[in-house]
């Protein structure tokens, strides 16, 4: 059976952003929770920034990406970081709906869904979905293990999510 | 690692010292810890504020009425065994030259003597070898305690500095104290005008780099207040100012007045040198 886990591009779970108290602790967690279920030889799906937070993240948990073989999937991506007035691109109304059907999508899973995601809207939502979208298919053969976070507290939806 | 008598503290730590006075004349709180009651509210105060260490001093920096080693320890010491039962997390400083005086409140519970008059008592480092306690070598001219600096000149007030503090430190080291218990001090304002103490601060970080842990002492002193030309009620900011230099130049212990005001700008510039994480950083990380 193949793993798949869900994971936000977040920069401050980066070791060189490391504050004295740690801003996303419970995210962190449940992040290195997940890629330690992942097991030793995990692909990453993700933008160029999102491949650095998996990177460090698999570093933590004593692994590094591989590219080839049969292995476990770690997907970086999130959703709109334009959830509230104080959310780094501000308030935009749309952004509560379109992380619901998101969210709903990842939770079920539903790749058809995933797959039909308007990437122009997420553009203008700042929603990192690229790597999900990508990821549909292989979600079309799991089914999910737990939602393991699924909260906004800097304005920017996260979930970590795992299937299997 | 940093060893003060019974505390120790890693390598990246900066350290408040919080001066407490029980004297009836010192320059500037002028007395208000004389009673050995407030003496020991400030204690209380200090020790909320998160200071690591208390420096109690019995007799004043500046010339005054002679007070011997008896009246000293009568101020000191009793006091020391107060604290120490009262405070058991708080490093506990005895400002003081006198061998004498250094034993008895090493016996009442004393972790470091801070030598403000750079071993004008040859005596005291065995002092502090024979407790496990730390010391504060402190560079002052070779000028008697309790002097003011007359027409003192240097070819290199640095050099001096650190020529006499690490002499003096050999010979702690000498006597048998601990090498990470022993702590250098260039002593702004003693033996030093107002233009030694500025290179001092300007140039501390020659200091930091001999490898010794670098005790300064800036708070509310003449030369801030020469430099701004501000009364000792005032000099808060350019003490904090002075401060700053020498946290980015790696001073790893402050004593001082004010010690919330002076963890800030420590704490600031300890992060700026990146010694030190923020505290809480989200912003454009989310």
């Amino acid at each position: 059976m193949t793993r798949v886990a869900l994971v936000p591009g977040c920069l401050a779970l980066l070791p060189e952003h490391a504050s004295l108290d740690d801003p996303v602790d419970e995210l962190r967690s449940a992040c290195l929770a997940a890629v330690a279920w992942l097991g030793e030889d995990v692909r990453v799906i993700a933008g160029a920034q999102g491949a650095r937070v998996a990177a460090s993240l698999l570093a933590e948990v004593g692994t590094a990406p591989v590219t080839s073989g049969e292995a476990a999937y770690l997907i970086v991506g999130n959703g709109s970081a334009r959830r509230t007035e104080k959310a780094p691109g501000h308030l935009d109304p749309r952004a509560a709906e379109f992380d619901e059907a998101l969210g709903r999508s990842l939770e079920k899973p539903d790749p058809d869904a995933l797959r039909a995601l308007d990437l122009g809207l997420a553009g203008e939502l700042w929603a990192d979905v690229g790597p999900i979208v990508e990821a549909a298919d292989l979600l079309s053969r799991v089914a999910t293990v737990a939602v393991d976070y699924d909260d906004d507290p800097y304005g920017v939806r996260y979930w970590v999510a795992r299937w299997e | 690692m940093l060893r003060l008598g019974r505390h120790a503290f890693g390598d990246d730590d900066a350290l408040m010292m919080a001066i407490v006075n029980r004297t009836p004349d010192s320059f500037f709180d002028k007395g208000a810890t004389w009673a050995e009651d407030a003496a020991f509210e400030r204690v209380r105060l200090v020790a909320s504020q998160g200071a690591e260490i208390v420096d109690i001093g019995g007799i004043k920096a500046a010339p005054g009425a002679e007070i011997g080693a008896s009246e000293e320890k009568a101020r000191v010491v009793d006091f020391v065994a107060r604290v120490r039962e009262e405070f058991p997390a708080l490093v506990i400083s005895v400002d003081t030259w006198r061998a004498e005086v250094g034993d008895a409140a090493c016996a009442a519970g004393a972790d470091l003597l801070n030598d403000a008059w750079g071993g004008a008592d040859p005596e005291l480092v065995d002092v502090a070898a024979a407790h496990g306690a730390a010391i504060v070598c402190t560079h002052t001219g070779g000028v008697t305690p309790r002097t003011r600096p007359y027409r003192i000149e240097y070819d290199d007030v640095v050099r001096a500095a650190i020529d006499d503090t690490l002499g003096y430190a050999q010979r702690a080291l000498d006597a048998g104290v601990a090498k990470e218990s022993i702590v250098i001090d260039p002593a702004h304002d003693f033996g030093k005008n107002t233009f030694h103490s500025l290179e001092i601060t300007r140039r501390l970080g020659e200091m930091v780099a001999t490898g010794w842990p670098v005790l300064v002492s800036l708070s509310n002193k003449d030369f801030v207040g020469e430099t701004l030309d501000l009364p000792v009620g005032e000099r808060l900011l350019g003490t904090l100012a002075a401060t700053t230099v020498c946290a980015m130049a790696g001073a790893r212990i402050y004593r001082v007045h004010q010690v919330p005001e002076t963890r800030q700008t420590v704490d600031m510039a300890w992060t700026i040198a990146g010694r030190r994480r923020p505290k809480r950083a989200i912003r454009g990380l989310q």
